[in-house]
C-alpha cells in the first residue's frame, strides 16, 4: 500500500481547559473519499484547521502529502471552509482563477480552468456576474469550484452540502465522485448521513473531540445489530429463543387498519443471521405475519447510537 | 522582509521553500487588492477630487469675481466740499480694476509669456508700465490715468499681443451713483435724511434707476458741519471718553463685508482733507506728493545661499512653506489608505474568506500583500493628483499657473522630494501596520472605529502643530515631536526645508525605521492571532496573551 495522503498521530488541541480535539489518529489512503462525521461542536472544523496548518496542534503529529506542514504543500491541497464567503465585488470567473493562482497556477491557465469548470457544472451564464448577485447556493457552488480549480491531490470540504438544494447536492456528490475517479483524495465533513453513506469509503466519527469510530461504512453499520420488525397476533415465543436473535422489544401498533390484537415486535439479530431463516421459522411454527421488515442499520442509526447521548447533552449544556 | 521571516518557520521540511513562490503569492495578493481598490467608487472620487477642486478654484472663482453685481450708492454731501473727491475716488477705484484686469490680460496674451524676459528689457514703454505696476501700484495708477487710461494702453500694447489674443473686455463699474428717491430732502438734518432712506437701505423699498428697480447698497452722508469732526492729533484725548467720538462721514450700508467702497471713500476724503491742511499751513502739495512717493526697498536675503544669489525669491518663500503641503499630502493619502486597509481586512474577516486564504497563504504573506497593494493604491492616487495638476497648468496658462510652473521647477530640483518619498513610505508602513492589526481584531467597521479613535487623535496632532513647526522648524516643539516615532514622518517632513541638524535627521530616522520594523513585527503577530478570531475585539490583557501565545 502506498504511503497515506494524510496521517494524524495523537493530535490534540486545547483551548485553555477545554480539549477541542483529543488524541485523534487517522490514516487516509490516496484516492479515497473519507467522511468526517460528528455532532455540532465535536471538533471536526478544529481538526480540519489543524490539518491545514491554520491552527497548530498542542500535541501529536500531522503528515500531509508527505510534509509535516500543509503550508509547504499548500498548492496540492484544496479547501472549502465551513463558513462560506467570497469577495462580493469580484466576478465569478475571476475569483475561481484568483484562488487557483494563489495555489501556484498560471494566470492564463487558471482563467481557462475557471471557465471550463463553470461550463461543466452549469454556471457558464454567471461567469461574468459579480459574486454578490449570486444566490447563496450558487455562491457555494462557486466556492467549491474555486477550491478544486488547481486540481489538488487532497480536497478538504467542510460541510459542503449545507445550504444546497437536493438537485445541487446531487451535482456536488457527482463532483466528489469525479474527483475520486481522478485519483484525488477527498475528505468532507457533514451531519447528513445519507451523503456519507453514498459517497464514503471510510469514515471517522468524532464526538467531544474524541474518535469513536474509524472504518468503512459496512464496518460502521455492523456496529448496530441487524433489525427485523414483525407484526402478528400470534405468540412469538418460538422465534424468541432462536439462535441468532439477540433481543426482542415490543412496540405499540397505532395503525387502525390492523386487526385488533396485532402486536409489533422488533428483533435484533446477529450480523451473520440470515433473515430468510427467521421468516422460514415463522411459517414452520405457525406464526402468521401481517408484516415482516428486514432493515440494515443505516449510518443515521449508527450515528445516533454512537453519539446520540453526547450530542443531546451537548445541546443542552 | 521582516514579516516573511516571522512565518518562515511554517515552511520547514517542505516542497515550497523558495522565496520566489512566497514573493509570487504576496504579489498576487497585492495585485488583487490593488485592482479591487481601483474599481471602487471611493478611489475615483479621491482621484478626481483634486482636479475638480483646481478647476473650481481657478475657473469658477474668477467667474464669481467678475460676476459681482453692480452696487448702487447714494452720496449726499451737505457740506458741499467732498462730493467731488468721493466721486473721483470711486472713478479711480474703477480705473484701478480696469488697470489690474488689463495688466493680467497683458501678461497672459503677450507674445512672450515668460515673466523673466519681461524684466530683462525694461526699456520698452510697455515693460515700464508693468514694472511700475509691480513696484508701486499707486504710481502706476497715476501714470495710467495721466497717459489716457485704457485707450492709450490698448494702443500701446497692440503690437506686443499674440495674434490669437482675445479682445480685452473692460470690467463693468462696480459702484454706480443712484438718483435721490423722490420725496427725500437732501438738505434736511442728517437724522431725517437717514430716517427717510432707511427703507431703501433695508431693502424694503427700491430705487428707480433708468427704469430698473435696484436696491440701494450704501448711503454716504456728509453732514454740513462735518469739518468740526476732523480729528487732529491734539484732540485725541477727546476720543478716550466713551460715546463722544465724532461721527464724521456717515457710511450707511447693510452689507458689512464688502469694505471696498467705504475704504475708497475714507482714503479719498482724508486725502482731500490733508491737501487742505497742507494748503492752510502753506506747504507745497506737489512736494508732499513726491515725498510720499519716495521709498526704499527692502531685500529679503537668505544667509544659506551662495554669494550673489542671496535674494529671497517667491520660489524660496514657497520652498519654505512647501513642506506643509507635503505633510498634508502624506496625511490625506494615509487617511485614504487606512480606509482601504480596514474595510478590506474586515470584509475578509466578516465574509470568512480569510479561512480559504489562510489555507493558501501565510498570514505574513497576506499582510505583506495587503500592505503592498494598498500602498500602491495610495501612490497611484498621489501620482494621479500630480499628473492632473501638470495637465491643469498646461491647459490653463495664466499668470498664476506660470508662477506655479516656476515654483515647481524649484521644488522638483530641491531635496524635498527625496524627503517626501522616504517619510511617505515610513509613515505608511508604520500606520498601516497598526491599522491592519486593528482590522484583524474587528469583525465590523463599527468595532474598528472605536479602536481607531485614539489613533485618530494622535494623527490630528501633526496637523494641528503643522504651522507652528513651519514657523519655528528647529524649535523645542519641532525637535521633541521629531523624536516621537508616530510623529516623526510628519514633523521631519515639516522641518525638511529648514536644514534641521544632522543629529536630528539621522537619529530620528534610525528611531523611525526601528519602530516601523517593530510595529510591523508586532502587528504581524496580532494579525496572525486576530485574523481567525470571531466575536468582540479583545481587551488589552487578552491582546497581551495573544501576543505571548503567538510568540510561543
Amino acid at each position: 500500500m502506498s504511503t497515506p495522503v494524510l496521517e494524524l498521530t495523537d493530535v490534540t488541541k486545547r483551548y485553555g481547559d477545554f480539549t477541542a480535539v483529543n488524541k485523534i489518529n487517522i490514516s487516509i489512503p490516496q484516492g479515497s473519499v473519507y467522511g468526517f462525521l460528528g455532532p455540532n461542536g465535536a471538533g471536526k472544523t478544529t481538526t480540519i484547521r489543524m490539518i491545514l496548518d491554520i491552527l497548530r496542534p498542542d500535541e501529536g503529529q500531522i503528515q500531509v502529502l508527505g510534509a509535516t506542514s500543509a503550508m509547504s504543500v499548500r498548492d496540492r491541497i484544496g479547501y472549502l471552509p465551513e463558513e462560506k464567503g467570497l469577495y462580493k465585488k469580484m466576478k465569478v470567473w475571476a475569483i475561481i482563477a484568483y484562488f487557483a493562482t494563489l495555489k501556484g497556477m498560471g494566470r492564463r491557465e487558471a482563467k481557462d480552468k475557471a471557465f471550463a469548470l463553470l461550463a461543466k457544472y452549469g454556471l457558464s451564464d454567471f461567469a461574468n456576474a459579480s459574486v454578490e448577485s449570486l444566490s447563496k447556493g450558487m455562491g457555494q457552488k462557486v466556492q467549491v469550484l474555486s477550491s478544486i480549480a488547481h486540481e489538488p491531490e487532497l480536497v478538504i470540504l467542510d460541510e459542503p452540502f449545507s445550504g444546497l438544494d437536493p438537485v445541487n447536492q446531487e451535482v456536488l456528490e457527482q463532483l466528489i465522485r469525479d474527483l475520486s475517479a481522478n485519483g484525488q483524495t477527498v475528505i468532507f465533513s457533514t451531519h447528513v448521513m445519507q451523503h456519507a453513506e453514498r459517497l464514503c469509503e471510510r469514515l471517522l466519527l468524532i464526538t467531544q473531540g474524541s474518535k469513536v469510530f474509524d472504518g468503512t461504512v459496512d464496518e460502521a453499520r455492523a456496529i448496530i445489530p441487524r433489525r427485523i420488525v414483525l407484526e402478528t397476533r400470534d405468540d412469538i415465543s418460538p422465534i424468541r429463543c432462536l439462535n441468532g436473535v439477540l433481543s426482542v422489544q415490543e412496540h405499540a401498533v397505532d395503525d387502525e387498519s390492523r386487526l385488533p390484537g396485532t402486536r409489533q415486535w422488533e428483533l435484533y439479530v446477529k450480523e451473520q443471521t440470515d433473515p430468510q431463516l427467521i421468516l422460514q421459522h415463522c411459517f414452520e411454527s405457525g406464526v402468521s405475519l401481517s408484516r415482516f421488515d428486514f432493515t440494515q442499520a443505516s449510518l443515521h442509526d449508527v450515528f445516533v447510537h454512537l453519539v446520540g447521548q453526547d450530542a443531546r447533552e451537548h445541546n443542552f449544556r | 522582509m521582516m514579516c516573511l521571516s516571522i512565518w518562515s518557520d511554517r515552511t520547514h521540511g517542505n516542497t515550497i521553500s523558495d522565496e520566489s513562490f512566497l514573493m509570487r503569492v504576496t504579489l498576487l495578493i497585492a495585485w488583487r487588492e490593488y485592482m479591487e481598490n481601483v474599481k471602487t467608487k471611493g478611489f475615483w472620487i479621491g482621484v478626481l477630487l483634486v482636479p475638480i477642486v483646481f478647476f473650481l478654484i481657478f475657473h469658477v472663482s474668477s467667474r464669481l469675481a467678475t460676476a459681482t453685481p453692480t452696487r448702487y450708492y447714494l452720496l449726499i454731501d451737505q457740506s458741499g466740499e467732498y462730493a467731488a473727491a468721493v466721486e473721483t475716488a470711486i472713478r479711480r477705484e474703477h480705473q484701478r480694476r480696469v488697470m489690474l484686469d488689463f495688466m493680467r490680460y497683458l501678461q497672459e496674451n503677450r507674445v512672450d509669456v515668460d515673466a523673466a524676459s519681461i524684466r530683462a528689457e525694461p526699456a520698452a514703454q510697455l515693460n515700464q508700465l508693468l514694472d511700475n505696476f509691480d513696484n508701486d501700484e499707486v504710481a502706476a495708477l497715476d501714470e495710467w490715468l495721466a497717459s489716457g487710461g485704457l485707450d492709450y494702453a490698448l494702443t500701446m500694447a497692440q503690437p506686443y499681443l499674440r495674434d490669437d489674443a482675445p479682445e480685452f473686455t473692460e470690467p463693468r463699474p462696480q459702484f454706480v451713483a443712484a438718483p435721490l428717491p423722490p420725496g427725500v430732502n437732501p438738505d434736511a438734518d442728517a437724522q431725517t435724511v437717514v430716517g427717510q432712506l432707511r427703507p431703501y437701505l433695508n431693502g424694503e423699498r427700491r430705487i428707480d434707476v433708468a427704469g430698473d428697480q435696484v436696491s440701494l447698497f450704501a448711503l454716504i452722508l456728509i453732514p454740513a458741519d462735518v469739518d468740526q469732526d476732523i480729528v487732529r492729533p491734539a484732540t485725541i484725548q477727546g476720543l478716550m471718553a466713551p460715546d463722544s467720538g465724532p461721527r464724521g462721514v456717515q457710511y450707511w450700508a447693510g452689507n458689512l463685508t464688502d469694505t471696498r467702497l467705504s475704504g475708497a471713500i475714507q482714503n479719498s476724503i482724508n486725502s482731500a482733507i490733508r491737501q487742505q491742511e497742507y494748503a492752510s499751513q502753506g506747504i507745497d502739495i506737489a512736494a508732499v506728493r513726491n515725498v510720499q512717493r519716495t521709498r526704499l526697498p527692502l531685500s529679503r536675503l537668505d544667509p544659506g545661499k551662495a554669494a550673489g544669489e542671496e535674494a529671497v525669491s517667491l520660489a524660496d518663500t514657497f520652498r519654505q512653506w512647501a513642506p506643509m503641503g507635503f505633510v498634508y499630502l502624506i496625511f490625506i493619502s494615509l487617511m485614504q489608505s487606512v480606509q482601504y486597509l480596514l474595510s478590506n481586512t474586515i470584509e475578509e474577516k466578516s465574509n470568512r474568506i480569510i479561512e480559504v486564504l489562510l489555507a493558501s497563504v501565510t498570514p505574513g504573506e497576506l499582510m505583506m500583500g495587503k500592505l503592498l497593494g494598498i500602498g500602491i493604491t495610495g501612490i497611484t492616487t498621489i501620482l494621479a493628483w500630480i499628473g492632473s495638476f501638470f495637465v491643469f497648468i498646461r491647459l490653463y496658462q495664466t499668470v498664476e499657473t506660470a508662477m506655479i510652473v516656476q515654483i515647481l521647477d524649484v521644488l522638483l530640483s530641491s531635496d524635498l522630494i527625496p524627503y517626501f518619498i522616504f517619510y511617505y513610505l515610513c509613515c505608511y508602513a508604520l500606520y498601516a501596520g497598526i491599522f491592519l492589526a486593528i482590522g484583524s481584531l474587528c469583525n465590523t467597521l463599527k468595532e474598528a472605529q472605536s479602536l481607531m479613535m485614539p489613533l485618530m487623535a494622535v494623527l490630528v496632532v501633526p496637523i494641528l502643530t503643522m504651522s507652528f513647526i513651519a514657523q519655528d522648524p528647529n524649535g523645542t516643539l519641532a525637535r521633541v515631536m521629531s523624536w516621537i516615532p508616530l510623529f516623526t514622518p510628519f514633523t521631519m517632513m515639516n522641518r525638511a526645508a529648514a536644514q534641521p541638524p544632522m543629529f536630528d535627521i539621522v537619529g530620528t530616522t534610525v528611531v523611525l525605521v526601528i519602530s516601523t520594523a517593530a510595529v510591523l513585527w508586532l502587528s504581524g503577530r496580532v494579525f496572525r492571532q486576530g485574523i481567525l478570531r470571531s466575536g468582540q475585539p479583545p481587551r488589552i490583557i487578552e491582546l497581551w496573551r495573544m501576543l505571548r501565545r503567538s510568540a510561543s
